[in-house]
């Protein structure tokens, strides 16, 4: 995988998922955290020729739990094409600044090798990583919401992976498996409380 | 079957014992409760005979298979090598899981126990492979896993929050973990270039984000609101398993990696991650004890109380580092589970007993249900220990290594006020019973789960105390990760 050729692309997609992600709605959230997954699970594993056993893992346990997560009706053309319309990407960021600004500095931020051995490694994974560390970071700390808690523990997660991916290369096969059923517990934990929060409040 | 094939079968059995009777659960609970073997109405009873069965079993086979050369288990690059303290938790959590539910007799005892079994099963597995990444996140997922289980099947919103605060606190923690696994990788690296990190400053970064990990996962100041909400509002076997045994696993793995990462570097740590340590640690049994002397709800009795215990966790952090060849830390991790799981018993019984929360309310409680009293009796016992055994020199070395006046006087203080709050539930016991205690039908002491909880709890105070030795088993040092990953090519 050429850093022109796609590093750059996944990078953007994956901050720009990310931000989506913790400010959209439901919906629009949960796509942008599919989104957000991919590029994330692409540019820590840089598949080649073969895919790898731990990408297809890492894919399968973020889709399985987000499509367990999902509210109905999120996959039709109609909600989809609703939730990716450019303009409603574009305010939704507009409407959250901040986030934009974090992003964005993370993304700079990244870019300056932080007194670690991480010269030799490449700076779009890393401005990526800590550009979704920091996107990520404040909401999981301090949202009221349970579903979005979880989406930003995602997005931290993957910040985390990615950086760390900048430096030392994907995880080896045992943590890659439990790094995807963290992925799925989390998203999964998620769900079942905001649920269980949801009905006890109704009754 | 060939002869290799029998082997590598019989180390599986041996290695994932406890892992496949979590599994068998899955498919019994819910066979067990059908109408063919009885009456709809007696599914939960049924249910909770098979989790006890299955408890028990499973402590058995941790303590029958124990750790060693024939119970490793190999599949190509994995290896799954069951380690002293792996099985030690297996071994005791079997049957005071089994205690517990057999004592609790909720309705929803067999869910307790299938939480029970996963636990010890995620903990014999995660103590089971090298330290590092993947151990400390499988305990974190896990944990909060089974706190989502333990909290399901009641629309309750305290519940739901609870596991909302577990959920929070892993998706940190597990970025934590990330983290510190980056900068412990580095230092080797760090030595490559003057303009690189030094060592000194990164193995205080790994010591700190270690730190963190323990200090939030045992709930030690400021991170305790968590624990205590837990034990408040979760199932007594769920906030036992997550609030307490986990962590005391992903404790056992940071004291190894901080022993093998101290030792390995020669320089000094940089940072005030040792001062900050110390202070919390002595706080945080001061804390925790006077909180729980204060509070009136058992729940929150018995969630203060591990607050303060994990301050004796705190502090052994602090000697890990001092004196990381020192085997004192660990040796108090498993006596320090032991006590708060026989506080534990004990509240499920008074639970069962009197379904009381207030401890006013409760006043005479221990004239009323003598076993029950001795219980926490146990407690007491088990608190204290036996002056001169192994536990007092682990405590006395622990406390020894912070090398401050302060700090030993507070802990100190901090461990009065422990036992203190243990003897004020007691007094409450011995005073005039209330109406409630006193129109509280009593069980006869001959009955056979009271007589299980009184040999439990006697072989547990046992245990803690130090009378059965038990707590070396635990300080054996668990296997270390494979080194850092090969450092990038571009690198001099």
């Amino acid at each position: 995988m050429s850093s022109i050729g796609l590093e750059l692309p996944l990078t953007i997609i994956a901050t720009l998922g990310a931000a989506l992600a913790v400010t959209s709605a439901r919906r629009g959230a949960w796509i942008a955290l599919i989104v957000t997954a991919t590029a994330v699970a692409l540019l820590e594993f840089q598949p080649t020729d073969t895919l790898p056993i731990s990408l297809v893992l890492r894919l399968a346990a973020v889709f399985g739990a987000i499509l367990v997560a999902l509210p109905p009706g999120l996959l039709t053309p109609q909600a989809l094409t609703h939730d990716l319309a450019p303009r409603r990407i574009v305010s939704t960021l507009a409407e959250h600044p901040v986030v934009v600004a974090t992003a964005l500095a993370g993304l700079l931020l990244g870019t300056i090798p932080l007194a670690l051995p991480i010269e030799g490694s490449s700076t779009l994974l890393r401005s990526a990583g800590v550009a979704l560390l920091l996107i990520g970071l404040p909401p999981l700390l301090t949202s009221r919401y349970v579903e979005a808690t979880a989406r930003a523990a995602v997005v931290t997660l993957s910040g985390a992976l990615l950086l760390r991916a900048a430096i030392l290369g994907p995880l080896d096969a045992l943590s890659s498996i439990i790094i995807a059923s963290g992925y799925a517990a989390l998203l999964l934990t998620g769900t079942a409380v905001a649920g269980q929060l949801t009905k006890a409040e109704e009754s | 079957m060939s002869e290799a094939q029998i082997l590598l079968l019989l180390s599986a059995l041996r290695a994932l014992a406890p892992l496949a009777l979590a599994l068998v659960s899955l498919v019994a609970v819910p066979l067990i409760g059908s109408p063919r073997f009885g009456a709809p109405l007696a599914a939960a009873t049924r249910a909770r005979y098979l989790v006890v069965g299955l408890l028990l079993l499973s402590g058995g086979a941790g303590f029958v298979a124990g750790a060693g050369v024939t119970s490793t288990l190999s599949i190509g690059e994995l290896t799954i090598n069951p380690s002293q303290p792996g099985r030690l938790f297996v071994a005791l959590g079997g049957p005071i899981f089994a205690i517990i539910v057999a004592v609790g007799q909720g309705r929803r005892a067999g869910a307790m126990g299938q939480v029970a079994l996963f636990g010890l099963a995620v903990i014999d597995l995660a103590l089971a492979i090298p330290v590092g990444l993947a151990p400390i996140t499988l305990l974190l997922i896990g944990g909060t896993s089974l706190a989502a289980l333990a909290a399901g099947g009641k629309e309750d919103a305290e519940r739901a929050r609870a596991v909302f605060r577990d959920l929070r606190s892993a998706g940190v923690l597990i970025t934590l973990t990330v983290i510190a696994e980056l900068l412990r990788a580095s230092i080797p690296l760090s030595a490559t270039d003057p303009a690189y990190a030094t060592t000194s400053s990164l193995t205080a970064g790994v010591a700190l984000a270690l730190s963190l990990i323990v200090l939030a996962s045992v709930g030690a100041f400021p991170f305790h609101h968590r624990l205590v909400r837990m034990f408040d509002a979760l199932p007594i076997v769920g906030s036992l398993m997550v609030g307490v045994w986990i962590p005391a696993a992903i404790t056992l793995i940071i004291f190894s990696e901080l022993s093998l990462l101290i030792a390995a570097v020669n320089e000094p740590m940089g940072g005030a991650v040792l001062p900050i340590l110390v202070a919390t640690g002595a706080f945080t049994m001061l804390f925790g004890g006077v909180s729980a002397l204060l509070h009136d709800d058992v729940g929150e009795v018995l969630g203060f109380f591990a607050v303060g215990s994990s301050g004796w966790l705190v502090l052994g952090l602090a000697a890990v580092i001092t004196r990381p060849s020192t085997l004192a830390p660990h040796e108090l991790v498993i006596p320090a589970t032991l006590v708060i799981s026989l506080f534990g018993v004990w509240r499920a019984a008074v639970r069962r007993r009197y379904d009381l929360v207030s401890l006013q309310e409760l006043t005479g409680w221990a004239r009323h249900t003598s076993a029950i009293g001795l219980v926490l009796v146990g407690v007491a016992v088990a608190m204290v220990a036996l002056p001169g055994s192994a536990i007092w020199a682990a405590r006395a070395e622990v406390i020894g290594a912070s090398g401050s006046a302060i700090t030993v006087v507070i802990a100190l203080i901090g461990a009065v006020a422990l036992f203190a709050s243990i003897i004020r539930v007691i007094l409450i016991g011995l005073a005039q019973k209330s109406h409630v205690v006193e129109r509280t039908e009593v069980r006869r002491v001959t009955h056979p789960v009271t007589l299980a909880m009184l040999a439990g709890a006697l072989l547990i105070a046992g245990a803690a105390a130090g009378i059965i030795d038990v707590e070396s088993a635990a300080s054996e040092l668990l296997r270390p990760g494979i080194e850092a990953t090969s450092p990038p090519a571009e690198l001099p």
